[in-house]
Order: structure tokens, then C-alpha cells, then sequence
């Protein structure tokens, strides 16, 4: 919420600003070079932190956590005054030279006054494109606050009369706010297995005694017997594996501040499902939790959500049941997307080599983080079929790039996406994913390949 | 393959290990020639291409980085198919990555073989030999001794982090690579196939060692 207050700030600013301040920007700033035109500065050299408090009072607006760049001083005038009319100046031939016929100068200077008009309608253009933008980010500022009030006032108190309704699943397909977003997870996801924050304590508890009692990380799977080495040594796994947890928030690695928590999460669920265990893809579904609920809570949403049957199959690696998984994938892949489908097929690209990472992080490592929190909003809402159909969507969306490439360009741009997403655009054509198929919706199509599977298909033997 | 005049070869290769060996930073270091201590695990499999021109031919690397968890053998065995050259890479700080060398060069051969019945040319690497070295890779001609016996056909103290010796090493697989691929036209052209001793596949290898 920080942002927001910031944005609707400089916006507020900016407008105010532009009507009773018609000064030029470089009488008002003397501290600011960039500028130029700015005579030597006398007295000490200050810090610039200083200097921008001291800019900051002079133009009047020193408010608390108002950070302002000169950038933004500067773009208030854009929409009087092209840069361009500064930059461009017609001038007389020098002295020394003999002068332009009149005819000549007449057209130089219609010529020079064309390309300044010109000049100035790309920039009121641009200003106009930039004051567009501001303006939709401030909207959006604006809906989420409004959208965050609905949820905390109207939703949250009422959520098992409300939350089938028109109304709040429309609410919740536009992403919910950030400020809410753990309650409405924590609700959708359920407790269906009834955790309490003292089991969650218990397993902890459990899971640091062995942490104690296992001094070495390297000679444990000397140890143990080998079939179940890899179960028992969870806990090196977790260890490597945080680390390598969304790195570039630097908020999990070793001395981050969820590191521990983290590590804590992963350990407490290896203690309440040994069977399961750690498995590649649980730190990445535990940390975009802990972002979103408090450690015990988040706890709870973990194990509940890793409980459903989706992800029960994945990180059980029940292979047969993944194939299933992706073979229904596929029904509906062709359905929605003839064309790229029997492209893939052409070079061979099967559903597993983009979709396990997707699905076995629920997308939180491929997508950039706030687009995958909005994929969790809706998969929380609409269950595991949303998962198929954000990838359906993402084929979607990049279908014209992916007819276009072989096997490796195509296998290499899905697992590793690009980096700016656009999240309207994504929604939209998710929206336009039918998850039917002839008549039938995915957990049938699910069901009747189950059925097919459990009879013996050859094709499922590796 | 393409005979015609401007030759083209594509090879498939696996790059496995134990989790959080380096294959992933191997691979960057190789491909993009960067290397940041902030890469990602590993979900699945992951994919690079690297275009050599080796011997005035283009030669494209389709590098295949698989996810280290043993639990996911069962379902990443499936992309060992028509691999033709692997590194199978561990962490010299890490002793137990080095153990399961072997249970990945055996599972490796269990699932692929070449046309010809042998299996495919296998670089060991060992990663992060600027962490300090391992008393076990500190012994060279026990890692060599290690190599011929578990069919390597070299081995080599990498580190994604300094740039030491991933070229040299890919560069290595692939010639043995080149290698077996005329090997397999050779025994498809003959009508008897003269089965080789592993005594020569070692003694072509020993060029790869290298002599520090």
C-alpha cells in the first residue's frame, strides 16, 4: 500500500503543482545541476540529502516519505512546453558568410517552424501517453484500495453465504488485494485436514530434533538404508534448496528475514508427511505463502493445499497419475488450440516438459511474482483445472511466437518465460480457455482417462 | 544427418547430477558465458542451445539440465532418449554428490544405448573446484583410475563460478561424441560388427586427460 499512497502523491502533486507554478524549474532549484543554467553554487557542498530536503520545502512539499526525483519536477511542464523548442534553433547565417535570399530564409523558417510543430505534437503526444499512464496506475491504486474495503467489510465477514456469488467470484478473477489476499487463500484452501498451530508446533518441534541429530549433512545417506535415503535426507535437500528460493528477493537465503521460517515450514512437513517428504518445487509454494500468511497459518495452507489430489499426484511423482494429468491436458489443449497443438506434436514437444515446473510450482517460479499470486487467486477459487488453463492460456497468449519455433527454441522459451508478462492481456485469453470438452468438464475428462488407465493402458509403461 | 556441403550435426545432451551440484551454472557459464550465485533450482528440466563451429562444420548442442532430485528419476528418465553425450557433474565439496556419481552413470546406461550397443560418451565434472578441492579429485590418477572403470571418458575439475574448464570439457565430450557417431555409421555400413575391447575406448580417452 506504500506504492499506492506514493503514486496518488506524486499525481496529486503534479497536478496542483502545475497551475500555480508557472516559474521556470531552474530559478526554484538551485541545488540541481542537471539542469544547468544554474550559477556556481557558494557556501559548503551539501549532501545530497540535504539538498533534496531543502528542494522539497522550497517547492513546498516536504511531506514525510515523499521521495521526489527532478525527473518529475521537470515533467510537469511537458504539456506547455515541448523539449524540442529548446533544443532546435533557427539562426542567421553567421557574419562572416553572405546572408540567405529572402526567398531562402522564408522557406528555412517555414521548413524549421514545421519540424518544431511537429516535434511538439510527438511530445504533447508522449505527455498526454505518460499522463494516460499515471492516471490508470492511480485507477488501479484506487480499485484495489476500494476492492481491499469490500473484501475486509463485506466479503471476509460473510464468506461462506458470499463467496459462491456472482459478484465475488467476478471480484476475485480481477485479483485479489494484497492486503487480503492470505485470508481469502487461507479460507478458499480450507483446513480439511483440521491442523492446529499446535500440531504445526509439534511437528517443528520434531523436525529440530532431527535437524540436531543429524550432525553431518553429507554422511547421513551413507547411513541410512538406501531405499529410503532419499526421504531421509529432506532435510539436506531443504537446506540446498532454500537458497535457491526465489534468490533474487534475498529475503530467504541464509541470513534473509524468512530464512528461517522457511526452513521451519519445509522441516515441520517432512515430520507430518514422511511419506511425502521434501520434494523440489514445495520452497517455492512455502515461500509465496509465508509472503502471504503468518508461519502457522501459512503452514496450514501449505499441507492443505499440498493435499489436494493435483498436487498429491506431483509430488508423490505418482508417474501414471501425472500422465493422466497431462494426457487430460491435452484433450483440451487440442480443443482450444488446434493449430499450436499439432505443431507441438510435429516437433514432438510433450505437456510434461513445460508443465512440471509450471504445476509443481504453481507457476510462482515461471511467472513474475504478482501475476502468479493472481493465478493463485483464481486457482484457489476454481481448484486444479485452473492450473491447465493457465498454461492453455499461456499458449495461448504466445501462440504466434511458438508456431514460429523448432523444438529447443520452443521447449526453452517455455521454461523459462519471458520476463515481462502482460497480466491483463494473460487473463484475457485464460478467459477465453474452454475447460469443456465435448460436453464434458475437466475432472470427467480426468476421471474417464483414469478409468481408461486403470484398465491397462500399454501406453503408460516406461 | 545432413551430408550435403555445409554440414550441420545436432547433439543431444544430458547434463546430470545430484541437486544443487551446479549444473544449471555450468551450463549458463557455458551457454551465456555468465555466471550469478542466484540461480533458480531446477523444476523439471530445463533447456540451452550452444552453437560450436567445430572443423569448419556447425555443431548444435541441445543441452538438456535435469532436475537433481531423486525422486523425480522416474519421470525425467524419459528425456535420456537419443541423448548422445551426458556430464554427469558433482560438488567437490560435497563427498555424498560424488557417491552418486555412479548410481547416475548406471542409471544413464541402463536407459540408453547406442545404436551400436555402447553407451554414450560421458564427461565427469567436478564442480566448485574453487571451493577447495576434494582429497578425492586432489589424486588424479585415482580419479582416472575411477573413470576407466565406471566408463568416462574423462573427467575434469570444473568451476562455473571462475570459468575454469568448461570449455575444455565440452569441447572434450564433444569429440568423442564426433567419435562414436562415425564409430555407429561404421558398424551400420559393415555388414559384421566387430565388437571393440573397452581396452581401446580407454586408450582413445587418455588424450582428454588432462595433464596439469
Amino acid at each position: 500500500m506504500a506504492t499506492a499512497s506514493l503514486i496518488l502523491y506524486i499525481d496529486r502533486s503534479l497536478f496542483a503543482r502545475r497551475v500555480k507554478d508557472n516559474r521556470p524549474v531552474e530559478q526554484r532549484d538551485p541545488g540541481w545541476k542537471l539542469f544547468g543554467k544554474v550559477p556556481p553554487r557558494e557556501g559548503p557542498i551539501k549532501d545530497p540529502k540535504k539538498v533534496q530536503k531543502e528542494y522539497e520545502t522550497k517547492s513546498g512539499r516536504g511531506g514525510p516519505g515523499n521521495p521526489t526525483s527532478p525527473r518529475q519536477s521537470v515533467r510537469k511542464n511537458l504539456d506547455f512546453e515541448p523539449l524540442s523548442t529548446t533544443a532546435l534553433i533557427l539562426e542567421d547565417r553567421p557574419a562572416n558568410l553572405p546572408a540567405k535570399p529572402v526567398e531562402e530564409a522564408q522557406k528555412h523558417r517555414q521548413q524549421y517552424e514545421e519540424m518544431v510543430a511537429q516535434a511538439k505534437k510527438r511530445e504533447l503526444k508522449e505527455a498526454q501517453k505518460r499522463k494516460k499512464q499515471l492516471e490508470d496506475r492511480c485507477k488501479l491504486e484506487e480499485s484495489i484500495g476500494t476492492a481491499a474495503q469490500t473484501w475486509n467489510q463485506e466479503i471476509l465477514p460473510n464468506w461462506s453465504a458470499m463467496c459462491t456469488s456472482r459478484r465475488v467470484r467476478d471480484l476475485w478473477w480481477q485479483g485479489i488485494p494484497p492486503s487480503v489476499r492470505g485470508k481469502v487463500w487461507s479460507l478458499a484452501v480450507g483446513n480439511e485436514l483440521n491442523i492446529t498451530h499446535e500440531l504445526y508446533h509439534i511437528c517443528l518441534s520434531r523436525a529440530k530434533v532431527k535437524w540436531k541429530t543429524t550432525p553431518a549433512s553429507s554422511a547421513e545417506t551413507e547411513t541410512e538404508d538406501a531405499g529410503c535415503s532419499d526421504r531421509e535426507s529432506s532435510l539436506e535437500l531443504i537446506k540446498l534448496d532454500i537458497s535457491r528460493t526465489f534468490p533474487q528477493l534475498c529475503i530467504f537465503q541464509q541470513g534473509g528475514p524468512y530464512h528461517d521460517v522457511l526452513h521451519s515450514i519445509l522441516g515441520a512437513y517432512t515430520c507430518y508427511r514422511p511419506d511425502v517428504g521434501y520434494v523440489q518445487g514445495m520452497s517455492f509454494i512455502a515461500a509465496v505463502l509465508i509472503l502471504n500468511l503468518d508461519t502457522a497459518d501459512a503452514f496450514i495452507a501449505f499441507a492443505n493445499l499440498l493435499n489436494k489430489p493435483c498436487q498429491m499426484a506431483f509430488f508423490r511423482v505418482d508417474h501414471s497419475l501425472m500422465l493422466t494429468y497431462f494426457a487430460a491436458f491435452e484433450v483440451f489443449f487440442e480443443e482450444n488450440l488446434p493449430k499450436l497443438f499439432a505443431h507441438f506434436k510435429k516437433n514432438n514437444l510433450t505437456p510434461d516438459i513445460y508443465l512440471i515446473d509450471w504445476i509443481f510450482t504453481l507457476y510462482s517460479k515461471s511467472l513474475p511474482l504478482d501475476l502468479a499470486c493472481r493465478v493463485w487467486d483464481v486457482f484457489c477459487r476454481d481448484g486444479e483445472e485452473f492450473l491447465f488453463r493457465t498454461a492453455l492460456g499461456l499458449l495461448r497468449l504466445y501462440q504466434d511466437v511458438l508456431t514460429c519455433m523448432d523444438f529447443i527454441h520452443m521447449a526453452q522459451f517455455l521454461t523459462r518465460l519471458p520476463d515481462l508478462i502482460p497480466a491483463e492481456q494473460l487473463f484475457q485469453h485464460i478467459a477465453t480457455i474452454h475447460m469443456t470438452s465435448r460436453n464434458r468438464k475437466w475432472a470427467q475428462v480426468l476421471q474417464a482417462l483414469q478409468k481408461d488407465h486403470e484398465r491397462g493402458s500399454p501406453v503408460l509403461k516406461h | 544427418m545432413q551430408t550435403n556441403h555445409h554440414k550441420e550435426r545436432l547433439y543431444k545432451i544430458l547434463v546430470i547430477g545430484d541437486l544443487g551440484v551446479g549444473k544449471t551454472s555450468i551450463i549458463k557459464r557455458y551457454v551465456h558465458h555468465n555466471f550469478s550465485p542466484n540461480y533458480r533450482a531446477t523444476i523439471g528440466v530445463d533447456f540451452a542451445l550452444k552453437v560450436l563451429n567445430w572443423d569448419q562444420e556447425t555443431v548444435r548442442l541441445q543441452l538438456w539440465d535435469i532436475a537433481g532430485q531423486e525422486r523425480f528419476g522416474n519421470m525425467t528418465r524419459v528425456y535420456y532418449r537419443e541423448a548422445m553425450g551426458a556430464f554427469i557433474v558433482f560438488d567437490v565439496t560435497r563427498p555424498a554428490s560424488f557417491e552418486a556419481v555412479t548410481k547416475w552413470k548406471e542409471d544413464l546406461d541402463s536407459k540408453l544405448t547406442l545404436t551400436n550397443g555402447k553407451h554414450v560418451a560421458t564427461v565427469l565434472l567436478a564442480n566448485k573446484c574453487d571451493q577447495g578441492r576434494d582429497v578425492l579429485t586432489n589424486n588424479g590418477i585415482k580419479m582416472e583410475q575411477f573413470c576407466q572403470e565406471n566408463g568416462f571418458v574423462g573427467w575434469y575439475e570444473t568451476s562455473a563460478k571462475e570459468n575454469i574448464n568448461i570449455d575444455e570439457a565440452a569441447n572434450c565430450l564433444v569429440k568423442h561424441i564426433i567419435a562414436s557417431e562415425k564409430d555407429m555409421l561404421q558398424s551400420e555400413v559393415s555388414d559384421t560388427i566387430t565388437p571393440q575391447l573397452e581396452k581401446d575406448k580407454g586408450g582413445t580417452c587418455s588424450s582428454c586427460f588432462r595433464s596439469q
